[in-house]
């Protein structure tokens, strides 16, 4: 068995360590917000935090996050969180919103270890979620209008 | 007639003869090579050398051996997603190493590659574009190898979980192309040698 703790929450799962986590998350546990996209950690769609870092559950393994805090997108909170999400509604950034999850996820790490990122700051920190439907201006928009209300 | 009065004779002496040559040949090459390991010798350290650097221009040592950004693959692409060495040498912000690769090993499901403390290089080891000659110096200089002299070297190519990697690559890619224990063996020669370089 296998301690997962998710959300706030212990979870014992008798899967194999090897197993995605994002398998485990979304099959095992129910919590579909974190979404898959290229199986392969090169879209960022499955983004979710372990340990205040923003992770691919897609490639990280449950034997990885056994015993670690993780959080989805279904229970993000703190100001940070706040001033994301609310920016993003302001700025209506979704479109078609299938990598906006994974999208939000990375953003709040960004934000949390730098309030005032530049441009260059967000693309390094972004590059690794991808938008097909192209809202990366309205992205790093939403990013600067965060980073404002939080100071 | 006796044997020992026939030709018959003859030809076994000699046959005799020459094997015992032929062994003492080899037995005595072998105790060459043997001393020249032991003792140190310079052109079996280069001969070494030779092959420590194909395994450390092999794209599972090199591709992490760059400037500010992996490469990715046995093509040796750029790294998907653009990822950069950030202070500690794992990323930055939210593109961190550990964000896809796992401490505990390679993920056999979405076929990313992982290993303990998986980072760059340090910006000091930088091997990109560098000649055999040019890395052997970078390899041996304290300075650009973590300060370590030549047994902190051996023990490094023998145990550190990052150069363990390189034989341990997962599904679809290419090992590096000595045997492990082989390397370490030329590691041992090449400093028993005096870390002989190629000009």
């Amino acid at each position: 068995m296998i301690t997962l703790k998710v959300n706030g929450e212990s979870h014992e799962l008798d899967v194999s360590p090897e197993m995605p986590l994002l398998w485990a998350l979304r099959d095992r546990l129910h919590l579909t917000g974190t979404k898959f996209g290229c199986g392969k950690a090169m879209c960022g769609a499955c983004t979710v935090h372990i340990d205040g870092q923003a992770a691919r559950s897609c490639s990280i393994m449950v034997g990885e996050a056994a015993g670690k805090t993780i959080t989805t997108i279904e229970a993000v909170s703190g100001k940070v969180a706040e001033a994301v999400t609310q920016a993003w509604q302001r700025l209506d950034v979704v479109q078609c919103g299938y990598c906006q999850s994974g999208q939000i996820m990375s953003a709040i790490v960004l934000l949390t270890g730098n309030n005032a990122p530049t441009d260059e700051d967000i693309d390094l920190s972004m590059e690794g979620n991808i938008c097909r439907c192209g809202t990366y201006v309205r992205i790093r928009h939403a990013i600067h209008e965060a980073a404002k209300s939080l100071v | 007639m006796r044997i020992s009065e026939s030709p018959v004779r003859s030809v076994i002496f000699a046959l005799a003869f020459i094997l015992a040559v032929i062994d003492i040949t080899l037995l005595s090459t072998r105790a060459s090579r043997t001393e020249a390991a032991s003792t140190g010798d310079q052109a079996t350290s280069l001969a070494a050398w030779s092959e420590i650097s194909t395994v450390l221009q092999n794209p599972r040592c090199l591709n992490c051996h760059q400037l500010d950004s992996p490469l990715q693959g046995d093509s040796r692409r750029v790294h998907i997603p653009h990822v950069v060495r950030g202070k500690d040498n794992q990323g930055v912000g939210a593109m961190r190493c550990g964000n896809c690769h796992n401490n505990m090993g390679n993920n056999p499901t979405s076929g990313t590659p992982g290993g303990l403390h998986w980072q760059l290089a340090p910006v000091s080891m930088l091997w990109q574009g560098l000649s055999s000659g040019d890395l052997c110096r970078a390899v041996k200089d304290a300075k650009r190898n973590g300060n370590r002299d030549g047994a902190a070297l051996v023990k490094h190519m023998e145990d550190e979980a990052l150069v363990l990697y390189g034989w341990n690559q997962g599904k679809g890619r290419e090992p590096v192309p000595v045997p492990h224990e082989k390397v370490v063996e030329d590691m041992k020669i090449w400093v028993a040698g005096g870390m002989a370089c190629p000009n």
